[in-house]
């Protein structure tokens, strides 16, 4: 007894000295990603061929992930920012800037996701699953055309919709039907917002960022503007019921990236890890529990031809996408904005 | 029986400083307050002071913008919103439940544990997996729809989820349990000879009621009000599932600071500070009510 307590003593005396960096070893991997997110056979096939074991602690949001890593209480390896936190995380100098050469992998991410504003090079984040928001149709009970936001948000359809808990998704939303981009988060433009959404808000039944298909599924609501993920598990329950419709308006598009962050005590492990969920199929075990869209060219050609042909998964056409940056200070004033028109909306 | 009745905030017997043995003994609970009491709120405290932080988390300094945010219209209607719900869900479970303590404080023993049980029982199952259930019940192809379509007592499915109904309702479910447990605590203690000489004094059963059993009942009633109240006006879950977010309390506008797209957290700070400061204020109210009550 004393003598365990002793050496747990001189662990950490050890621990201390050497500081964080040498902790973990090439033992342990602390993953600190999305719930819902990372399938259990990844996490499980890698600790099989490496040796290294995955912990794998979730969260459910961007600014929730940042709390905890700001806080300091946990050291972590890797995390799972999406795109407009990771370029405000790259601006703050929290994520470590990846060594390509040890991810020989890498060269299965699509061209399409270079070039993108918030990590053009891919220096600091690597695509993990890329999604779009768009809209749901319950084709029983909606029959007309509906082809964007403006379609969704009709009197006609009070008390039929669900849409994100979310200000920033929700701001977007109308600024897009003014023809401005995600990036158009101004003092001035969210004026220009205020009375569309003092429109549609009254109209929303249920805001539900975690399981908006749940309303759909129940039959509360006909409507909705969810996560592509969600959708795609719509539309495969109950084929031919539910439709995916990207917003003609303009649609906000997000990736998921693995990313460093600074500070991380075992970086070797984090780029195995990378490397890893990188070949083609591991990356389309992913899929095949979270229907997202793939941005692995290579794992995208071993998906069967249902799940290529969801429209949630793999939108049609040639539609029009923009992903979120970074709004730094503005987003307290587009929480407010929602907080006060959703209070007077409501009951 | 003065001295028990005189409520829970006063000690009984008489004051005398603890001894050696008595800190020592009472170090660990100290300790125990100090960190995870105090020393949070002291944080909390100093972070609603503080500059937002670009990414969240503050930056140190000084100012009183917080707090003059709290005060803005926005926020001070909807913490009059969730007061209100708070009030109505702390009626209805006094009103609901008083008899059903009094019940079974008054029930024979060998029921009595059977009926606590049965109050306490909810409470094996996770609360989130309880409130879900409600779901279940009140959406509109859900089981009380179906039923009511069955007897033929209406015709169109009734829009009960994510309605302040469902909030209400969800909220007493939840809360209900904390307003019996106390009341039924004081009932039990409850001399039945001061009813009887009440009646035979000549009180009538709602004269003997209103001043011989409520009185002798308050500090039950006063830590049952205090215990739905208070944690009832800081909740968000209830009104996540049930009320479909339609609603926010002020519960969910401190997670959003945090948690959510605003990032804010000196913000979040002073409105849990201000919240607290609340809390004292409604808890002094009650304890000073409850013993007026009890002195009367």
């Amino acid at each position: 007894m004393i003598r365990t307590a002793s050496r747990i003593l001189a662990a950490l005396a050890l621990v201390a000295a050497l500081g964080p960096a040498r902790v973990a070893g090439a033992e342990e991997l602390n993953l600190f990603a999305w719930s819902e997110y990372v399938p259990q056979s990844v996490l499980d096939g890698f600790q099989k061929e490496t040796g290294i074991q995955v912990n794998y602690e979730t969260y459910a949001s961007n600014e929730e992930m940042l709390a905890k890593l700001l806080s300091g209480a946990a050291s972590y390896d890797l995390v799972q920012p999406s795109e407009y936190t990771v370029e405000a995380m790259v601006k703050e100098k929290l994520l470590l800037p990846l060594d390509h050469a040890k991810l020989p992998n890498l060269k299965n991410i699509g061209k399409e996701y270079y070039g993108q504003p918030y990590d053009p090079k891919l220096e600091y984040s690597v695509p993990y699953m890329q999604g779009t928001v768009g809209i749901v149709v319950n084709t029983e009970k909606v029959k007309d055309p509906i082809t964007g936001y403006g379609d969704v948000f009709q009197e006609k359809y009070k008390g039929r919709i669900v849409v994100l808990d979310d200000a920033l998704e929700i701001v977007t939303w109308a600024l897009a039907t003014l023809g401005l981009g995600p990036d158009a988060v101004t003092k001035e433009n969210l004026e220009k917002v205020r009375p569309i959404l003092a429109k549609w808000l009254p109209l929303v039944k249920v805001y539900d960022s975690d399981s908006p298909k749940t309303a759909l599924l129940n039959g509360d609501v006909d409507l909705g503007i969810v996560w592509s993920g969600e959708a795609a598990i719509l539309l495969k329950e109950e084929p031919g019921k539910f439709k995916y419709v990207l917003p003609k308006e303009g649609a906000h598009m997000f990736i998921d990236s693995l990313a460093i962050p600074k500070g991380a005590p075992n970086v070797a492990g984090a780029l195995k890890f990378i490397d890893y969920v990188l070949r083609p199929e591991v990356s389309r075990k992913i899929s095949e529990e979270f229907p997202y869209t793939n941005p692995n060219v290579e794992a995208r050609k071993l998906l069967t031809k249902e799940e290529r042909d969801n429209a949630a998964s793999y939108p049609p056409g040639n539609p029009k996408l923009e992903t979120f940056r970074d709004i730094g200070p503005m987003a307290a004033d587009v929480d407010k904005l929602f907080t006060d028109l959703k209070a007077k909306s409501g009951s | 029986m003065r001295q028990e009745t005189t409520g829970f905030t006063a000690a009984a017997g008489p004051q005398r400083p603890p001894g050696t043995a008595g800190w020592l003994l009472l170090a660990p609970l100290i300790l125990w307050a100090v960190a995870f009491v105090v020393a949070p709120a002291v944080i909390m405290l100093g972070y609603s002071f503080a500059h937002r932080g670009t990414l969240g988390g503050v930056v140190p300094g000084f100012t009183l913008e917080n707090y003059a945010g709290v005060a803005d219209p926005v926020y001070l209607r909807i913490v009059w919103r969730s007061i209100v719900y708070a009030a109505i869900t702390t009626a209805i479970c006094l009103v609901a439940g008083y008899p059903v303590a009094y019940l079974i404080g008054r029930a024979d023993a060998r029921w009595r544990n059977l009926l606590l049980m049965g109050v306490m029982v909810p409470f094996w199952t996770s609360f989130l997996i309880r409130t879900y259930a409600w779901v279940t019940i009140l959406k509109s192809e859900g089981l009380l729809n179906s039923l009511f379509l069955q007897l033929g007592m209406i015709g169109q499915p009734l829009e009960m989820l994510y309605t302040p109904g469902a909030v209400v309702v969800g909220l007493v479910y939840t809360f209900l349990p904390f307003m019996i447990l106390p009341i039924y605590s004081s009932v039990e203690k409850l001399d039945g000879a001061l009813i009887e000489a009440a009646l035979d004094l000549g009180a009538g059963p709602m004269r003997a009621f209103s001043r011989v059993i409520v009185p002798l009942t308050s500090p039950g009633i006063a830590a049952g009000v205090l215990l739905v109240f208070v944690p009832a006006l800081g909740i968000y879950a209830v009104n996540d599932i049930l009320g479909g977010g339609r609603v926010d309390m002020i519960g969910n506008i401190i997670e959003n600071q945090f948690k959510g797209n605003a990032r804010n957290w000196p913000f979040g700070a002073a409105l849990g500070t201000t919240l607290l400061v609340a809390f004292a204020l409604v808890y002094a109210w009650v304890s000073r009510r409850q013993r007026e009550l009890a002195f009367r």
